[in-house]
């Protein structure tokens, strides 16, 4: 898989996050960080070690956007270290992962399963590190569902379309 | 020694995430107690310079250069009161203009950008107000830009009085309605009516005394409660805030003598 492929995309997401998705007022809840979808399906290839690096970089560059330093680069090293266990556990045939995690290489169902339980926790973990107190519980919860929804639609839709 | 390199070479994935967990975690708590450096936030040049071109674009176009200049006037206006009123000692307090480059109004922690920073003399715990009355306080200060804690952060706390007895309590935000906030502190005996109106006390360093802050909803008091839960409709409408001004006191380095002189 061509490297800067996957860093061209990156840019152009965060573009659309930051110009887009973080100008969003829908509902008072509604704070998707779409721009996992590069992480989520960056190939894994590289030693695992360095994905987590990866995702720590990516994760502080939005935190500089969303003045919330070190909470996107926990929520991003975290789910950049559970990756590879839970593809081990939800696709069999390990054989087509050379390439990017996508819905050609790993098929709906298994797209699906990987990108709610990833997108989840990460927007769980954001917004409960943000918040940094158990008094807005329900709120956080509201958020994360609301929010989760829409990053993974996002990131289905961009499969479907793309990678049919 | 072989066999505890052989340990640390097989967990090293596990310990690199932990290397990195800890650090973000160090960064989540160092941001809640101390400010952040100015490199790692919305003051950041890059991002806030994006932020102000993205409020450029969205900004109404007809209306900006009559109200840049209405908010001008009310500074001068200001500046001229100040002047003239010695009897309130409001004299020591200075007004400058900014402009709301980056907001948020529906997160637990807000926070707003706005296009001045160290160069224009801007420094922390400066207040910041617009003409409806009191936006927030400055947070982090970066050379062209400033984050601003606003009044609807969680984080945020106000020393306020009421101005028909000047009674006094602590404004605080519960998170949920950028409309609304709470007055905390204000002790049972004291009665309080729906329409009483609260104005800054004057105590803090940030804002001369009388600035509006907001209305009294309705407070509320329990049975055996010692203190009032009190609802304030906020003076400040922060969804359409764009224009605000920057509070100098002019005598907070001699208060900040005093006082580091006492401990």
């Amino acid at each position: 898989m061509d490297w800067t492929k996957q860093l061209g995309r990156y840019v152009l997401v965060m573009l659309l996050q930051v110009l887009l998705f973080d100008q969003l007022q829908l509902w008072g809840a509604c704070h998707p960080y779409i721009y996992v979808l590069c992480l989520l399906m960056m190939p894994i290839t590289l030693a695992h070690s360095v994905d987590m690096v990866i995702g720590a970089v990516a994760g502080l560059i939005m935190d500089i956007f969303s003045n919330t330093l070190g909470v996107h680069m926990a929520a991003c090293t975290f789910i950049m270290f559970v990756r590879p266990y839970l593809i081990g556990a939800i696709i069999n045939d390990k054989d087509r992962l050379n390439e990017q995690i996508s819905l050609r290489a790993i098929g709906l169902e298994a797209l699906i399963k990987y990108v709610v339980i990833l997108v989840f926790i990460h927007h769980m973990m954001v917004f409960s590190l943000a918040a940094w107190s158990w008094d807005h519980i329900g709120f956080v919860l509201l958020e994360t569902l609301v929010s989760s929804l829409l990053t993974i639609a996002v990131i289905i839709g961009y499969n479907l379309l793309r990678y049919r | 020694m072989q066999t505890l390199l052989k340990i640390l070479l097989k967990y090293s994935n596990f310990l690199v995430f932990i290397i990195l967990e800890v650090a973000a975690f160090l960064l989540i708590s160092m941001n809640n107690v101390y400010p952040r450096s100015s490199m790692f936030s919305t003051a950041n040049e890059v991002v806030a310079w994006q932020n102000a071109v993205i409020s450029d674009i969205c900004g109404y176009f007809s209306l900006r250069s009559q109200n840049e200049q209405l908010v001008a006037e009310n500074v001068a206006l200001r500046n001229q009161i100040n002047a003239l009123d010695s009897t309130r000692d409001m004299s020591a307090f200075r007004y400058q203009d900014a402009k709301v480059v980056q907001m948020t109004t529906d997160r637990l922690h807000n926070h707003l950008t706005i296009n001045r920073g160290s160069k224009d003399s801007v420094s922390r715990e400066q207040g910041i107000r617009n003409a409806e009355g009191v936006v927030g306080i400055v947070q982090t200060v970066g050379r062209n830009y400033s984050v601003v804690l606003p009044l609807i952060n969680t984080q945020t706390n106000l020393s306020c009085r009421f101005t028909k007895n000047g009674y006094i309590g602590t404004l605080k935000w519960d998170g949920k309605d950028s409309r609304f906030a709470l007055l905390a502190d204000v002790a049972a005996h004291m009665v309080v009516n729906p329409g009483d109106t609260i104005v800054t006390s004057g105590l803090s360093k940030a804002f001369p005394e009388g600035i509006p802050v907001g209305i009294v909803e309705n407070s509320v008091l329990k049975e055996g409660d010692s203190y009032h839960t009190i609802r304030v409709r906020l003076s400040t409408n922060f969804k359409r805030l764009k224009y605000v001004e920057v509070v100098n006191n002019m005598h907070q380095n001699e208060l900040e003598e005093l006082t580091d002189g006492l401990d």
